[in-house]
């Protein structure tokens, strides 16, 4: 009679263990459809209405594309640092800065529209890496752990937006109550569409130029030598610590660029409270979905993306904000136990034994 | 009269202190037992909101009386949602990091979804006064440090005293730090890994939903959602300031409360120094977060400047898996 049992793989490959994350992703979900059903909600419905909600028209398909900027400018920021295996938790807040540096910057100068831009940009790419200094240098020269000081700084930065947006920089002309002024100048239309930017652009350079930083150049392969091992980076003579500190700091520009591009968006041309709305949490489940993978960064973005927004539309049916949270616990879960069962594989107890027979 | 002016805002601010921070301290506390064998619980924010919905609905649905009660079941929630977790990182060695973050996700989004149809209700089984020593002294030191809650005497001295001296002075505390900090090692001396690493955990996390608990039962005492609005991250912070030190760690979370009830006094009276009175209470608001981060970098950096600093390192298998197999 056969047996099965678990036995260690002793090489993890990448691909299956990609499967296997997106499996437990996967199975995660049908486990919150299951939850949802038990608590008397119709998850079918739901999972009907979303799909609906997102490929019944192309506002759908836009309003996917809007929630995939900033998700993904925050998830290529996090795949990034996870190539070193650093948790850049503080996504949001770096997020936050970089639209509250470009927000500064949008009301402040006058100029041409282009102009005006590219200083934005500017501006939110060195706040978001401002944004991740003291983290950086710690983890880099203190061995401080990255977790807790990248994730602290979220809740400054999102304070001091609520004070800019109730106080320094409030708009005392509209009748919202809690806003910054808006910026007058916004990116360049996409042709054929009705919201989107050429900010839509943005992500998707951004991760060709990383993926091929880390297929092509020394650098990358530096980085990913620091991932796997960084006793023996070190002894290899990379400067392990100089490297933390420039990939932290890229981190952080990638995501403060996120909140520049989000300033396009439309409807969001100025700051208040939730306008970060989870961006940052939710790159930071897509970052981890994909392990660092930026093709894969990509691909599951939008998939996220998609859930986040049928979400959003859900919202207005009933669906509360809160079950979100809950499923996104359940989705980071399930990658997490995803990416444990690549390391494992069933054999047959009979095999086993005979192969050591043959081996003696 | 200046010194009396001084000593006046000093006593009242302790005493708006202590309350404030007892959250802090419950949760720091319950993520140092967990810490302390190698479990990171990152989902400090989820337990909090847990361990506080549970006691708001034992109380109001339920009809739970005894404030007691209302706190065991916060407790017992938030353990059960501290066992899927063990049972996740600790039997399936799935990342601590990932799963602790799903906890904080998933536990912010459940207890929020129950709270949602109790949103400020009063809490009416809350904890009465208990006076230490309320004889001895009078006046404001007596308001300050000798008029609070039980659970604040808990939190504040019971715990961290009895936890310093099961962990320092037991054998079985030996055993506990050396599964956290060499796993390997105490397996091989007979003391289970995965056992102790899924108990203390767990009892790390009803610990951390009592904090909680007692935010709705004594500190609010109403449900609000986000109920931990970062106190649990503060207390993930206070842990690696206090060097994994059950006693510093009341005091790195004495740090926030003190820092957090400045900004409700300064609102409250209206004071203004360098900005207006409405700027100073948003510049204040971040001062908590702040200062808790300067407070996890100090140590770090005294020690890299070459100041002698007792041991502050993190338990050496701190967050890594450990498997038999893998030695």
């Amino acid at each position: 009679m056969n047996t099965y049992r678990l036995e260690r793989r002793l090489d993890v490959d990448t691909k299956k263990s990609a499967l296997t994350r997106i499996a437990g992703a996967l199975i995660a979900m049908a486990v919150a459809g299951i939850v949802l059903l038990l608590t008397g909600r119709n998850s079918f419905k739901i999972l009907f209405d979303g799909l609906e909600a997102i490929f019944g028209s192309q506002r759908g398909l836009e309003g996917v594309a809007l929630r995939a900027i900033p998700i993904l400018m925050t998830a290529l920021a996090v795949a990034l640092s996870l190539r070193m295996k650093i948790w850049n938790i503080g996504s949001g807040g770096q997020f936050l800065m970089g639209a509250f540096a470009a927000l500064g910057v949008g009301i402040h100068v006058n100029g041409p529209g282009w102009l005006v831009l590219i200083l934005m940009a500017l501006a939110a790419l060195v706040a978001g890496s401002l944004w991740i200094l003291v983290p950086a240098l710690a983890r880099a020269y203190w061995d401080v752990n990255e977790i807790i000081t990248t994730l602290l700084l979220n809740f400054v930065a999102a304070q001091l937006v609520t004070w800019a947006s109730l106080g320094f920089w409030r708009d005392t002309e509209a009748a919202v109550i809690q806003s910054t002024k808006r910026v007058p100048y916004r990116l360049a239309e996409l042709p054929g569409t009705d919201s989107l930017t050429i900010a839509l652009l943005v992500p998707f350079v951004i991760a060709a130029v990383l993926f091929w930083i880390f297929r092509s150049t020394t650098i990358g392969f530096e980085i990913d030598t620091i991932g796997g091992n960084p006793r023996a980076a070190a002894f290899a003579g990379i400067n392990v610590r100089r490297r933390i500190l420039l990939v932290m700091l890229c981190t952080g520009a990638i995501a403060g660029l996120g909140g520049m591009l989000q300033l396009s968006a439309p409807g969001a041309r100025q700051l208040g409270p939730g306008y970060e709305a989870q961006f940052g949490l939710t790159g930071f489940i897509v970052a981890a979905l994909a392990g660092g993978a930026m093709m894969g960064v990509l691909v599951g973005g939008i998939f996220i993306a998609s859930m986040f927004f049928a979400g959003l539309v859900l919202q207005t049916k009933g669906l509360s904000v809160y079950i979100i949270f809950g499923i996104y616990g359940l989705i980071l879960t399930g990658v997490a136990l995803g990416e444990i069962a690549a390391r494992y594989r069933l054999v047959r107890v009979g095999d086993v034994v005979s192969s050591e027979r043959v081996a003696s | 009269m200046i010194f009396a002016l001084i000593e006046n805002g000093f006593l009242s601010l302790i005493s708006s202190a202590i309350p404030a921070s007892t959250v802090v301290v419950l949760a720091a506390i319950g993520c140092l037992l967990g810490e302390r064998v190698g479990v990171l619980n990152l989902g400090q924010e989820g337990l909090i909101g847990i361990g506080g919905v549970y006691s708001v609905i034992a109380v109001v649905t339920w009809g739970v009386s005894s404030p007691w009660v209302a706190l065991a079941i916060g407790m017992a929630a938030a353990g059960i949602a501290g066992l899927m977790f063990a049972v996740a990182v600790v039997v399936f060695r799935a990342s601590q990091v990932l799963v602790g973050l799903a906890l904080a996700l998933g536990g912010i989004g459940l207890s929020n979804q129950l709270g949602t149809n109790r949103n400020g209700v009063q809490v009416r089984a809350q904890f009465s006064e208990f006076s230490l020593g309320g004889s001895l002294v009078d006046g404001g030191v007596r308001e300050a440090f000798f008029a609070h809650d039980p659970v604040v005497y808990v939190a504040y001295v019971f715990l961290p005293l009895t936890l310093w001296f099961i962990l320092f002075r037991t054998r079985h505390g030996m055993n506990m730090r050396a599964v956290g900090e060499n796993p390997a090692a105490a397996d091989a001396v007979g003391v289970s890994v995965t056992w102790s690493r899924i108990g203390y955990s767990v009892l790390g996390a009803a610990i951390s939903g009592a904090g909680g608990a007692y935010m709705v039962l004594s500190f609010t005492p109403t449900w609000s959602p986000d109920i931990a609005r970062g106190r649990g991250w503060v207390a993930l912070a206070v842990v690696i300031f206090a060097g994994w030190r059950p006693v510093r760690a009341v005091f790195g979370a004495l740090l926030y409360g003190t820092m957090f009830s400045l900004g409700l006094t300064a609102q409250a009276r209206g004071w203004g120094f360098l900005f207006n009175a409405t700027d100073l209470a948003f510049f204040l608001s971040m001062l908590p977060f702040l200062v808790t981060l300067v407070a996890i970098l100090l140590p770090a950096g005294a020690a890299k400047i070459g100041k002698r600093v007792r041991s502050t390192a993190a338990p050496a298998a701190l967050a890594i898996p450990y498997s038999r197999e893998e030695r």
